[in-house]
């Protein structure tokens, strides 16, 4: 709706703990692991780094936050958006600030970035205010056929996004993956639940990198309400974590933008691409 | 030739389970593609008027379970009775008034869905305690060793057309085959649990939607391309998974009719048959549909061989 004042809410996140119930995971291989990285604080991983670099499964560049209340834990990644400012509440790290990156799906998590000291400075159930605002912008002259989700009103204005005149909204990005490659992620809510994409990453099957915070558009996926196929359809957003080695999963974005081709117009860039920044978010 | 197996060294095991009754909340609706919103039965309970042979889609109806939806109380016991139990398996009606009765699992989807001759569906309901011969895990081919097989009762397989072909590669009949762009719901998650909805087959929503899938049947065996099964599922350039089709109509966006994986494989290790009579109403199911194909010859899949 165009017209209405967007609503900002403060929320509780507490700092996940990663969770496992058996040590091993099978990979796309048949091959057993350890998944190291899966939720929880990752220490050395930032927005700008390869999506693939890392030993890891799902690895986020900063803390994971949840709720020990499954609807309050719901409500925290359907509410918070890419941009949103936090502040962290307790423990060693008590007042220092970040923001929302992007989030994941399943039971519902949000991922945040802090700097990194203070993220060394933190642990497992600390808690983290979320200034959660953005669901429901739908900015002046945007086409009305292109939907807007997960994204900051003020974080908007920094992107490589650019609004048209009303008719097209183009999107600088690092790549444009086909529909065939969404994983974990379809059939969910866009608005909770972010879109596993299974690039074959860097090196042996020759695939193009991807950062994290990268712009990325799928073909052919509408996000509108839960994420599906829809031929002559555009999906963009932001890479909030790492691959997994699980089929089926892989680097995930949280959708930012989806329409039609003819009003939602992604513009790849391989080599010079710049999406969230650490920057943007004033993490350093 | 037949397919030879290791089916006479895999155990069958007596697991109970109960029809589990349709799940709702207070909010009551669901949304569809267009963010149409929609309450529309067809998961959990036990679904009536249809089988194995009919049409999946077409009906007004989300998720739809033909026959009968079974869990088990316990989460531990629960998760037991989804991974271990088969397409193909025997389920037999344990109490009320449809004691005795016999059927057959058709796939699984968070739920082991256990299609029944309709008049004996007519009987049972939510509560019915039921009992399944699991066995099928653990099925190895002999001679296709790329090929991996899951949720498969060797009765089954013997009763499926197709064999180990003059070439060394597997023949499979199939109803249909699936593009990769078809794959929803489901990808990422276990071969063993669930099955993955396909979209593109929204009968009467919208022609942007369609992938050419509105005309599958509940019991179709299907060929997803680029599909890796063998370790969970996922993409994998020049894979096949073969399923069946065990849920049908969805109106969630991004869900649809749904295969459980019965096998997955490069696509060179398979001969692929396309056969409009590869349904599981041509080989198991007691009293096939009047409109389904033709009849084969019945076989009780679970039992002594």
């Amino acid at each position: 709706v165009t017209g209405l004042r967007l609503v900002a809410v403060n929320l509780l996140g507490v700092v996940e703990h990663p969770g496992v119930t058996t040590p091993y995971r099978v990979d796309r291989n048949g091959h057993s692991y350890v998944p190291a990285g899966d939720g929880g604080i990752v220490l050395g991983l930032e927005l700008g780094d390869s999506a693939f670099g890392l030993v890891a499964d799902h690895a986020a560049p900063g803390a994971c936050l949840v709720h020990p209340d499954p609807a309050s834990r719901h409500a925290l990644a359907g509410y918070a958006c890419i941009g949103n400012q936090v502040r962290v509440r307790t423990g060693a790290a008590a007042g220092a600030a970040g923001a929302v990156i992007g989030k994941r799906g399943e039971e519902g998590r949000v991922i945040v970035g802090l700097a990194q000291d203070d993220l060394a400075r933190m642990r497992p159930g600390d808690e983290v205010a979320v200034r959660a605002c953005g669901q429901g912008l739908r900015p002046p002259g945007l086409p009305a056929d292109v939907t807007i989700m997960n994204l900051d009103p003020g974080l908007l204005p920094l992107l490589p996004v650019d609004l048209g005149a009303g008719a097209l909204v183009t999107a600088g990005v690092r790549m444009v993956a086909p529909s065939r490659l969404a994983g974990n992620g379809i059939g969910r809510p866009a608005v909770a639940w972010d879109l596993d994409l299974q690039l074959p990453g860097p090196g042996a099957e020759g695939g193009a990198d991807v950062a994290l915070g990268d712009l990325v558009a799928v073909a052919g996926i509408d996000a509108r309400y839960n994420m599906g196929y829809r031929r002559d359809w555009v999906t963009v957003g932001v890479v909030g974590h790492g691959a997994s080695p699980q089929p089926g999963h892989g680097p995930g974005i949280t959708p930012i933008l989806t329409g039609p081709a003819s009003a939602l117009r992604p513009v790849p860039d391989a080599a010079g691409h710049a999406g969230l920044t650490a920057a943007m978010l004033k993490l350093q | 030739m037949k397919v030879m197996s290791n089916a006479a060294i895999l155990v069958r095991q007596v697991l109970a389970g109960e029809v589990w009754p349709a799940l709702s909340d207070r909010h009551a609706y669901r949304v569809g593609p267009d963010g149409q919103p929609f309450l529309l039965p067809g998961m959990g309970g036990v679904t009536l008027g249809v089988h194995c042979g009919d049409p999946a889609t077409g009906y007004a109806s989300d998720h739809l379970e033909p026959g009968a939806s079974v869990r088990h109380r316990d989460p531990a016991a629960n998760m037991a009775l989804q991974f271990l139990t088969c397409v193909g398996n025997q389920v037999r009606v344990a109490s009320g008034p449809a004691a005795g009765s016999v059927g057959h699992v058709i796939g699984q989807h968070a739920y082991v869905l256990a299609d029944f001759a309709e008049a004996q569906a007519a009987d049972l309901t939510a509560g019915d305690a039921v009992t399944v011969v699991a066995t099928g895990q653990g099925l190895a081919l002999a001679g296709h060793p790329a090929i991996v097989v899951k949720n498969l009762d060797p009765g089954l397989l013997a009763a499926m057309p197709g064999g180990t072909g003059a070439d060394g590669r597997l023949e499979v009949h199939v109803a249909a085959r699936i593009p990769a762009e078809a794959i929803g719901a489901g990808a990422g998650m276990a071969s063993e649990y669930a099955n993955t909805d396909l979209m593109g087959a929204y009968q009467g929503l919208g022609e942007d939607l369609s992938l050419g899938l509105e005309g599958l049947r509940i019991g179709d065996i299907v060929a997803m391309a680029d599909s890796d099964h063998r370790f969970g599922r996922g993409y994998r350039d020049g894979y096949l998974a073969i399923g069946v089709i065990s849920t049908g109509q969805c109106m969630l966006f991004g869900h649809g009719p749904g295969p459980s994986t019965l096998m997955s494989g490069p696509a060179g290790a398979f001969r692929l048959v396309d056969d409009p009579g590869a349904n599981l109403a041509s080989w198991l199911h007691p009293e096939p549909a009047a409109a389904g194909p033709a009849a084969g010859p019945a076989v009780s899949a679970g039992e002594p061989r």
